[in-house]
């Protein structure tokens, strides 16, 4: 069975290309990553720093490849019902109210307590069919026709017991839901699993995916991510900027800034219309990529020689 | 090419990074499917598939760059007369002798790793079999026809055998030198960190009083490690849920929304405890190292225990659990002992005044919840031993575990005074290496 991704991404080189169309730019290693997956049918896991597009890579694809995104956000308590279905009990009451008269019609016509139970029991599968299933995130990833892409966001926040759960799915591509049985996948989704490492995941989980670690980016990668994220903003500006949170990233901080708060800034700095960093212009905005008080001490005692050494 | 997957796989295991089976199988389809024509791309593969940690793809890579090195035979300027072409003296029969002399690198790597593949030097386990292996790889590829070759030169009497024989010996020794290069390569990559390993598995056996002093860097990694591993088993939440009995009272909570239909049962649910521990701990000299070691466990799991406090005594006691929080373990022992600021009296072990002091001033630490751990030697300078004063202890606490460093053989003898203690513990132990450490601590955090 050929799936319509490995149709779309015939190389290496287009699944970049395809991600720089959409304003994403993946190195060659995240490139390589995907059109493995797509290959050999595994699931991806991806670890890095928070916002470096961990999240934003599953949904680049998914619309690379005009596939209907599936998310699972991840969450303590996080269990079956909530990931992969859930019966309509409020369905199933209305039915039984709706359906009183007809039931006492069906009963009523026999006689014996026996035989009304068992003529009850030839009904009672109506009851649990597909019409009065809710299929949750994991469920409906299956079932897509076309294929889809399945985005399980922060695994690591999930309990042991929910990452056990969801091996069967993630080798198998199968779930087992036990009044109507074993439900296989129409086509493989394409899996992407992040985490922020807050724990360490189950061996049996790494064995089953493909580990990508995204890092921060080097210069040259977050100067074109800024240009493609901010059109709008100038060359000389761009490359001050990177250069800036380059070097902020190689002070000691509680919380280094990310992609995602580099892109911030920049956007910042389009709309007060400035042209070049000074140190006034930074210092008012340095709490749009520092969130600690403690860490905005250590970067204003440091801001003449970050923005005198981001002009060079 | 699988065999060389294989081969690569073992050299990355030994390096230290944990890969399964089915791992090598992905690997092995992954490279199927990039081919192994773009370096990097290969690397990024491998990376992908095998390692699954940000450490781990570090230590990968850096292995792949040994592994796939073929930094072999690069050109020797100081052989001699390379560039006067030779005159054929011999019919050249041998393709070794050949390769040499026109330098074909390419063609003597291949010859190597394939003699070297034939040999099975992943193999390799002791510094002592590189001679034999590069012996053996020189064997394969045909060495001896060479030595032969440079015999019969020095047979014949004119100068240009006299030339030639030159020419060929220095590409002999040439060809020796990177075969052992090759050899020594192969043996970084298989064999090196089983040396290590072995040290480390010895030092975990070892006496903690004999230890040298140069390995404490060492242990201090080993600690972190088995205190990792500990917390990593432990930190996971186990619910019991679904395993006890009905809770009657929630289900009926629960069930009002459905109309008192009581369809979603509720179980009681099993409570874990984290363990709560009071340290009493002997720093005279004879003790002290292993107290070090056991705080450095101790505190390298904090999060997993509720609420750890540390008394230390020598003559008398002393709480210093602020200490020991605010600074890391050996700074904090140094100050112990050292500080001024402290009332410790570093004089005779007394065991009488301590515990009598905790009695005093700390019991109100010790609760039905509290596993309260003593080290010491239980030597007393043959002062009255007063075990009513460890019995007060042991009688508020769940448990109370000794542990000597000494070997049980001494347990008693001259003036320890162990054997008047034991009634007061729930448990006595040996402790006085890492092992022995470690089994405690995971028998104090299980449940």
């Amino acid at each position: 069975m050929k799936s319509s991704y490995e149709g779309q991404f015939v190389s290496i080189d287009t699944v970049q290309e395809k991600l720089r169309d959409i304003a994403y730019i993946a190195n060659r290693k995240m490139a390589m990553t995907v059109y493995l997956a797509c290959r050999l049918g595994k699931p991806i896991l991806v670890e890095g720093p928070a916002g470096v597009g961990k999240t934003e890579l599953a949904k680049a694809t998914a619309s690379c490849l005009q596939l209907p995104l599936i998310r699972l956000q991840c969450y303590e308590g996080l269990d079956e019902s909530k990931a992969l279905y859930e019966w309509k009990y409020g369905k199933q009451l209305l039915y039984t109210q709706l359906l009183k008269d007809k039931l006492d019609d069906i009963i009523s016509r026999e006689n014996g307590f026996k035989s009304a139970m068992d003529k009850l029991h030839q009904y009672d599968d109506i009851f649990f069919s597909w019409p009065f299933l809710e299929p949750r995130p994991l469920l409906k990833a299956l079932q897509e026709k076309n294929g889809s892409i399945l985005l399980i966001d922060e695994i690591d926040k999930s309990d042991d017991e929910f990452e056990a759960f969801l091996l069967e799915i993630l080798s198998d591509f199968q779930v087992s839901v036990p009044e109507i049985g074993t439900v296989e996948a129409v086509t493989k989704p394409l899996v992407f699993l992040t985490s922020n490492n807050t724990r360490e995941l189950s061996e049996a989980l790494k064995r089953r995916c493909l580990h990508l670690y995204i890092p921060f980016p080097e210069a040259v990668l977050e100067r074109e991510i800024i240009r493609r994220r901010v059109p709008d903003i100038s060359e000389q500006l761009a490359y001050q900027v990177v250069n800036f949170i380059q070097d902020v990233r190689k002070l000691d901080l509680k919380k280094v800034p990310s992609i995602s708060e580099t892109i911030d800034w920049a956007r910042v700095l389009m709309i007060l219309h400035a042209e070049i960093l000074n140190p006034a212009l930074v210092q008012d905005t340095l709490n749009i990529f520092i969130k600690f008080e403690d860490d905005v001490a250590v970067v204003t005692e440091k801001v003449h020689l970050l923005t005198a050494k981001a002009l060079k | 090419m699988e065999r060389i997957i294989e081969d690569f796989v073992v050299a990355a295991r030994t390096a230290g990074v944990r890969i399964s089976i089915s791992e090598t199988l992905d690997a092995v389809r992954a490279v199927k499917v990039v081919g192994y024509r773009d370096r990097p791309l290969l690397k990024d593969a491998f990376a992908v598939t095998l390692a699954k940690t940000a450490e781990e793809k570090a230590i990968l890579e850096d292995c792949f760059e040994r592994f796939f090195t073929f930094q072999f035979f690069t050109a020797d300027s100081s052989r001699a007369g390379k560039d006067v072409p030779a005159p054929d003296l011999l019919q050249t029969e041998s393709s070794l002798v050949r390769m040499l002399m026109e330098e074909d690198r390419a063609g003597l790597i291949a010859a190597m790793t394939e003699a070297a593949r034939l040999e099975n030097t992943s193999q390799i386990r002791y510094f002592t079999q590189r001679s034999l292996f590069a012996l053996r790889i020189l064997g394969r590829m045909g060495a001896g026809g060479l030595d032969g070759r440079i015999q019969a030169l020095g047979r014949i009497d004119t100068p240009a055998a006299a030339a030639e024989k030159v020419r060929l010996e220095s590409a002999k020794a040439y060809l020796v030198d990177n075969v052992r290069t090759y050899v020594q390569n192969r043996y970084d990559l298989f064999a090196r960190n089983e040396g290590e390993r072995r040290l480390e598995s010895e030092l975990r056996l070892v006496k903690l009083s004999n230890l040298e002093q140069r390995y404490f860097a060492r242990i201090h990694n080993i600690i972190q490690r088995m205190v990792k591993r500990l917390n990593d088993l432990h930190s996971r939440r186990r619910k019991a849920a679904r395993r006890g009995v009905l809770d009657f009272k929630r289900t009926l909570r629960e069930n009002i929304s459905y109309q008192g239909m009581l369809f979603a049962p509720s179980w009681k649910k099993k409570k874990i405890e984290r363990p709560q521990i009071v340290v009493i701990c002997d720093i005279s000299r004879s003790v002290l190292r292993t107290v070090r070691f056991l705080l450095l466990f101790l505190y390298g799991l904090n999060q997993e225990i509720a609420r750890i406090r540390t008394f230390v005594f020598c003559t008398n006691l002393f709480e210093v659990s602020d200490i020991l929080g605010n600074c890391p373990v050996d700074q904090a022992l140094t100050r112990i002992q050292g500080g001024a600021d402290i009332p410790l009296i570093m004089g005779r072990t007394d065991y009488e005044r301590s515990f009598g002091d905790f009695r005093r001033n700390h019991l109100a630490a010790v609760t039905r919840k509290t596993t309260v751990l003593i080290l010491g030697d239980a030597r007393n300078n043959y002062n009255d031993p007063h075990p009513e004063n460890l019995k007060a202890i042991y009688e508020r606490c769940k448990r109370l575990i000794w542990l000597n460093p000494e070997v049980p053989a001494f347990w008693g003898a001259g003036d320890s005074e162990i054997r008047q203690y034991i009634p007061y513990c729930t448990a006595i132990r040996e402790c006085n290496t890492l092992e022995h450490i470690e089994r405690l601590i995971s028998a104090l955090v299980r449940r």
